[in-house]
């Protein structure tokens, strides 16, 4: 057994290898499970991450794997890895409250989402579920109810939203494989401010039965991981049809592990430029421009793109969200609005008077930005673009400068991310940043049904050294006074 | 093709009492500046040209396949 005192499953291990330890019998997953309750317990009172911790859940998993391996039954990939899933999953005995106070009234889900058991399936440990953005509508990581999520790589900082709690976990070593939802950017936004990796697939591919939804359209779920090879690990256990969701495919796993490590060379990279290049700041140019170049020196050729269409994709994206949304909420917002967090409140209320027309257009334009993205990918294999304009805002900013004009915020930050998420787009998120500085993502965005592509691309970044989930300070300090949540 | 522009307070008074929403006076200025936000988006999409065929909306509808039970019946 390995000694756990010089904590060798420590915070910045990998799922994969917390699974090789288990499956060797070299650390029992009670021994793992423990150390990441404790880890939890003396981080999150600072950061927030979580919102329930199952400790008992947990221990008794953990119990069940070690005993599954004494008695020679077969384990998962997954084995004694802690999971940690967005509070909007269904998690059996937890009222699935998806960062609202309204939904604590609900009953106790009966039964863990779809995604969830399989990941219980594959060997996985549940340790928790995380805070989030109320109803998901939210790119910054600030609740009104449950407080803000904190960036473990300076407290004082947004973590991004709305899957907040996803990147904040995974980024500080409490659940090395977390669960989050995508709707314009809620996977990709958290990823990039917190410096982890994030997978948001096909829409359709993998299954939301379980969860509480945000836009029933745009509605996707997708792993958060320290790692491209565990995001493969978890996005391949999770995959599988499901009749329990409507917007699911069918279509048979087709795993990305196998060939994780085939490289990229010959492929071409598309590299925005025009509008999506205006919308990113310095320092996220910088690092998208790094990760271009690390696919070249790997074989593949860079092509600059007009990826202008973007804009409008953007702009559908806004309207469908804001009046989908509105729509599903409408009798909560009748009844119960000032129960809602003020900064969702208000945009949901606006969602609810916009002109039909308004909504019949986006849809229409929803599809013609699609032809536009396919159009360009008949010339490139993938394209390589920053996730978020910036990186981390502090705690309670209200508006962001992008190309020249001052923008609210809270709509803003996740201007990069809509575009792709709107047409159902893959998207592998990683991390390039230095070692003490702030994080940034670059979005890996693949033609549909790609994932696997996707995933490559992201797999060679992390051979090179150039995308990595640097760990953040191992005890986060206090925000200094004025950085506001 | 971009629409004539719109009043939010207008829209906010109009709307508001067709969907049987009342909007507090506290929270006006919020849902003013969201619509304002919506009302640039609209205006994006007017300068998308569009065919008549251009029509995949996005949403589906699909059917769901009778069970064992519902067949016997």
């Amino acid at each position: 057994m390995l000694d756990l005192a010089t904590d060798p499953l420590g915070p910045v291990i990998s799922a994969g290898d917390i699974a090789r330890a288990v499956l060797d019998g070299r650390v029992s997953a009670r021994a793992v499970a423990e150390a990441t309750l404790a880890r939890i317990a003396q981080l999150n009172p600072m950061l927030n991450a979580f919102t329930d911790i199952t400790a008992d859940r947990a221990l008794r998993e953990a119990d069940a794997i070690d005993s599954a391996l004494a008695r020679g039954t077969v384990v998962g990939p997954l084995a004694g890895v802690p999971v940690a899933v967005k509070n909007l999953v269904d998690v059996a005995g937890l009222p699935t409250r998806a960062g609202s106070r309204i939904n604590r009234d609900l009953p106790p889900a009966t039964t863990d989402a779809t995604l969830l058991r399989r990941l219980n399936r594959a060997g996985a440990v549940l340790v928790g579920a995380l805070n989030m953005g109320e109803f998901a509508y939210d790119f910054t990581g600030e609740n009104a109810h449950d407080g803000p999520c904190r960036n473990p790589h300076d407290p004082g900082r947004m973590s991004g939203g709305s899957s907040s709690g996803c990147g904040v976990a995974t980024a500080a070593g409490l659940a090395p494989i977390s669960l989050g939802s995508d709707t314009n950017g809620s996977l990709r936004v958290p990823a990039s401010l917190c410096g982890v990796f994030s997978l948001k697939p096909t829409y359709g591919r993998l299954s939301r039965a379980g969860t509480f939804p945000f836009v029933d359209s745009l509605d996707h779920l997708g792993p958060f991981a320290r790692s491209a090879r565990d995001l493969a690990l978890a996005y391949d256990a999770m995959q599988g049809p499901d009749p329990a969701d409507h917007a699911c495919a069918g279509d048979a796993p087709e795993p990305a592990l196998p060939d994780l490590a085939r490289g990229i060379a010959g492929l071409r990279i598309g590299c925005p430029t025009g509008w999506i290049a205006r919308q990113a700041g310095g320092e996220a140019r910088a690092a998208s421009d790094r990760a271009a170049a690390g696919m070249a020196d790997a074989g593949a050729v860079l092509r600059d793109i007009d990826l202008d269409g973007a804009e409008a994709g953007r702009a559908a994206a806004y309207l469908i969200t804001n009046s989908e949304s509105a729509a599903f909420h409408l009798d909560r917002l009748r009844s119960r609005s000032n129960e809602f967090d003020p900064d969702t409140r208000d945009r949901f209320l606006a969602g609810a008077l916009l002109p039909a027309a308004w909504i019949a257009r986006a849809q229409r334009v929803r599809r013609w930005w699609l032809d536009q993205a396919l159009a360009v990918f008949r010339d490139v294999d993938l394209l390589v673009l920053p996730a978020t304009p910036c990186p981390a805002p502090v705690l309670g900013a209200r508006t962001l400068t992008l190309d020249g004009t001052d923008l609210p915020l809270r709509p803003s930050l996740g201007i990069l991310a809509q575009p792709f998420s709107c047409i159902g787009l893959p998207v592998v998120t990683v991390p390039v940043f230095a070692p003490g500085s702030l994080p940034l993502g670059v979005q890996i965005v693949a033609p549909p049904w790609c994932e696997a592509r996707a995933l490559q691309a992201a797999s060679v970044l992390c051979d090179a050294g150039l995308a990595a989930a640097h760990p953040p300070p191992p005890t986060p300090t206090v925000p200094s006074p004025g950085n506001g949540g | 093709m971009t629409a004539a522009p719109s009043d939010p307070d207008h829209q906010i008074d109009a709307a508001s009492a067709m969907v049987g929403l009342p909007i507090a006076a506290a929270w006006r200025p919020g849902v003013w500046q969201f619509l304002v936000v919506a009302r640039q988006m609209t205006d994006i999409l007017e300068a998308v040209p569009l065919a008549d065929d251009d029509l995949a909306l996005a949403p589906v509808f699909r059917l769901p396949r009778p069970t064992g039970n519902d067949a016997d019946a």
